[in-house]
């Protein structure tokens, strides 16, 4: 156990915070964090980033070289995540990419697909989304029925996908459609989101504009060499896809981050002086800093090539209790930042609104924890 | 044949039915074999693996104090143990381990006293808690031995300590409450089969878990800052443990004869030392955003 970041690690964080400063535009702020990473806006700033990323060789740092990585480890992807997401992520949707579409591809594509996608991917210029929720199959994927019927030598797709963030700028959807009657027979496509028949409408929300949009399929035809894997393969490979996610958005670093923000609005007030106002700071600061090193005891058993174990699961759990406390924190102390008062926290607030139920509800975080980590009975 | 217990034989099981059960004889040999010389001899966070571990079994024993505290005090000097850490500002009020400590650590503050303990200088305090609860019977020699300006550091070191004693015993509790679940029925099935169940002890065990981490960082930074999150952390999250956990194990949780409170009791007796959460979370506060009245602001 040594809890230090060695000189590579160091040198690398400020790689990263270097590449961001010189990157972002001056009113990075006020301009694109104010519209969210999922915004139109931002979305097309992203292929600017991270190509000039990607020339800095910091969009894909944990890629094998052949497909434009520096095989550094985890720890540096980490890194890179923490600091992109304490940025206001300038890398938009494009962090999915790097972080489990890529590497999904890598293991399950075939060669045309590697040969056509991976590239295009570590250049930082093309756009994803991620075609798993319906509206009756969302912490319930296998219940999804968007269907992919096999007509010669193509599929015809029907159904919906709804909290589909980054729709209508996707150039291509990672979309899971039931290629049979079975709960788990569902493959996986990879479909060019200008395919005719497809069509996307956005609604506003909680988040900000630009997450929540749901996409139609309606007799989408699409080649056979737009399946990844086999046909029905679609369960494992999303299983082990999402098992690169499951750490998930750093959120402990984004979460200390806003609350040295919400302590230097409470300053500014002149209210940070009140002693009930500081233990509670300080108590969330403590709340976070827990959920970090259990976090990054995951990620150091990822380097190690450990077996994955519930621990992921149970740092979700930690930093989103955090988070909680945080949000609270903030609406308690600092009403008027959600009325105008601070963009950067009503950022943080907004994006945070749903963070118990992206990526897998919480309360299966702690079903899966209970289960496989605990060994408690299923309930029969 | 004597079909009733023998005298030496009887001796653990009455003391399991007390509210603590101090094991002098395992303190002997952890204090004879040099265990407790971890930090001075490996480091600090040696110790404070060796004070989660041993908080984990239900006999007590005085480990954080000697392991932790007194290297950092006197780290070229081995003060006779057990030790009690004492809040001089609560002199005349009962301390964990005073009952049986040779040696009391008193943080005065600025400065810390060195007392050695004669017989007669102490009183037992009966008490719920699962430490041997003591208290002066007449006021100690503050001035014969001091150690000038280590009150800082003995805060620290006492929150380190405390912080791998909780992690330890809330595992040791955890552990020993989901093993009951699974086995104890209720309306046809295995209580631990209940969602509202296994999502509190999940919740229990990330609390442990990050207990555990922190109280580790803490101990290998020797960071006054790390000391202080560490304490804050589990300090705040003890009313939640107690009620989960005795909860999980029904009216069987409030007897003596059932092993539970003899962690879940340790939980709570370190619950308010060294200021307790809000204290540490005030000295969070101070470190990283600065003392009140400060509006410089720490780079992060």
């Amino acid at each position: 156990m040594e809890f230090g970041w060695p000189k590579e690690h160091v040198d690398y964080r400020r790689r990263v915070r270097e590449a961001i400063n010189e990157l972002l535009p001056p009113d990075w702020e006020e301009t694109y964090v104010r519209e969210s990473y999922a915004s139109d806006l931002q979305i097309d700033f992203s292929r600017e980033f991270c190509a000039a990323l990607a020339e800095r060789g910091l969009l894909t740092p944990h890629w094998p070289a052949e497909y434009g990585g520096s095989e550094s480890e985890d720890w540096q992807h980490f890194i890179l995540g923490e600091e992109m997401k304490a940025a206001g992520e300038p890398r938009g949707p494009q962090y999915m990419n790097v972080n489990w579409i890529g590497p999904a591809l890598m293991k399950y594509g075939n060669d045309e697909q590697r040969e056509q996608h991976l590239r295009g991917i570590a250049s930082g210029k093309v756009i994803w989304c991620q075609g798993f929720s319906e509206p009756g199959a969302g912490t319930d994927l296998a219940a999804l029925r968007t269907k992919a019927v096999r007509a010669g030598d193509k599929y015809i797709i029907n159904g919906s996908k709804i909290w589909t963030s980054y729709a209508r700028k996707a150039d291509w959807c990672f979309l899971l459609a039931r290629t049979g009657e079975g709960r788990k027979e569902i493959s996986v496509f990879l479909l060019p989101m200008n395919t005719p028949g497809i069509s996307v409408s956005s609604y506003p929300g909680l988040p900000k504009y630009g997450h929540l949009n749901e996409v139609y399929f309606t007799d989408v035809e699409t080649p056979v060499s737009g399946l990844l894997g086999e046909e029905g393969a679609g369960w494992d490979i999303v299983i082990h896809a999402l098992s690169y996610e499951r750490v998930g958005v750093p959120r402990y670093h984004t979460g200390l981050h806003a609350l040295d923000m919400a302590v230097a609005a409470l300053k500014k007030e002149g209210r940070f002086d009140d002693p009930i106002i500081r233990s509670r700071a300080g108590m969330i600061a403590a709340q976070f800093e827990g959920a970090k090193l259990m976090t990054y005891s995951v990620v150091d058993q990822r380097v190690k090539k450990l077996p994955p174990n519930t621990d992921a699961n149970l740092s979700r759990v930690a930093a989103l209790e955090a988070v909680n406390e945080l949000m609270n924190f903030i609406v308690e102390f600092l009403p008027d930042c959600l009325a105008g008062g601070h963009l950067l926290l009503d950022d943080y607030y907004r994006v945070n609104v749903p963070a118990g139920v992206t990526g897998g509800a919480n309360e299966v975080q702690l079903d899966l924890v209970a289960q496989r980590g605990l060994g408690l009975p299923r309930m029969s | 044949m004597r079909a009733i217990l023998l005298d030496h034989q009887d001796i653990p099981q009455s003391q399991k039915l007390d509210y603590c059960y101090f094991h002098s004889a395992l303190q002997d040999v952890l204090q004879e074999s040099g265990f407790l010389n971890a930090a001075r001899e490996v480091d600090p966070l040696a110790a404070a693996l060796l004070v989660a571990e041993a908080a984990k079994i239900p006999p007590v024993v005085e480990v954080g104090a000697s392991a932790l505290i007194a290297p950092a005090l006197m780290p070229d000097e081995v003060p006779e143990g057990p030790i009690a850490y004492v809040d001089g500002a609560r002199l005349d009020k009962p301390h964990r381990n005073l009952a049986v400590a040779k040696t009391a650590f008193v943080n005065l503050g600025e400065d810390v006293a060195v007392v050695s303990i004669d017989e007669g200088d102490v009183e037992r305090v009966e008490t719920i808690y699962a430490y041997p609860f003591g208290k002066f019977v007449r006021k100690p020699d503050l001035t014969r031995s001091v150690i000038a300006s280590a009150g800082a550091t003995a805060t620290q070191w006492a929150r380190v300590a405390l912080a791998a004693e909780f992690a330890g015993a809330a595992q040791a509790a955890i552990d020993f409450t989901v093993d009951y679940v699974k086995q104890r029925t209720v309306f046809g099935r295995p209580v631990g089969s209940f969602q509202a169940v296994q999502h509190r002890l999940v919740q229990c065990s990330r609390l442990a878990k990050g207990a555990y981490y922190l109280a580790m960082k803490a101990a290998w930074s020797k960071a006054p800052e790390d000391a202080m999150v560490a304490a804050c952390y589990v300090q705040s999250e003890v009313q939640k443990l107690m009620y989960d956990l005795h909860q999980f194990n029904g009216a069987m949780g409030v007897t003596t004869e059932h092993l539970l409170h003899f962690w879940t009791y340790r939980l709570r007796a370190l619950q308010s030392e060294t200021g307790g959460a809000h204290g540490a979370a005030l000295d969070i506060a101070d470190s990283r955003w600065g003392a009140a009245g400060d509006n410089g602001r720490r780079e992060c």
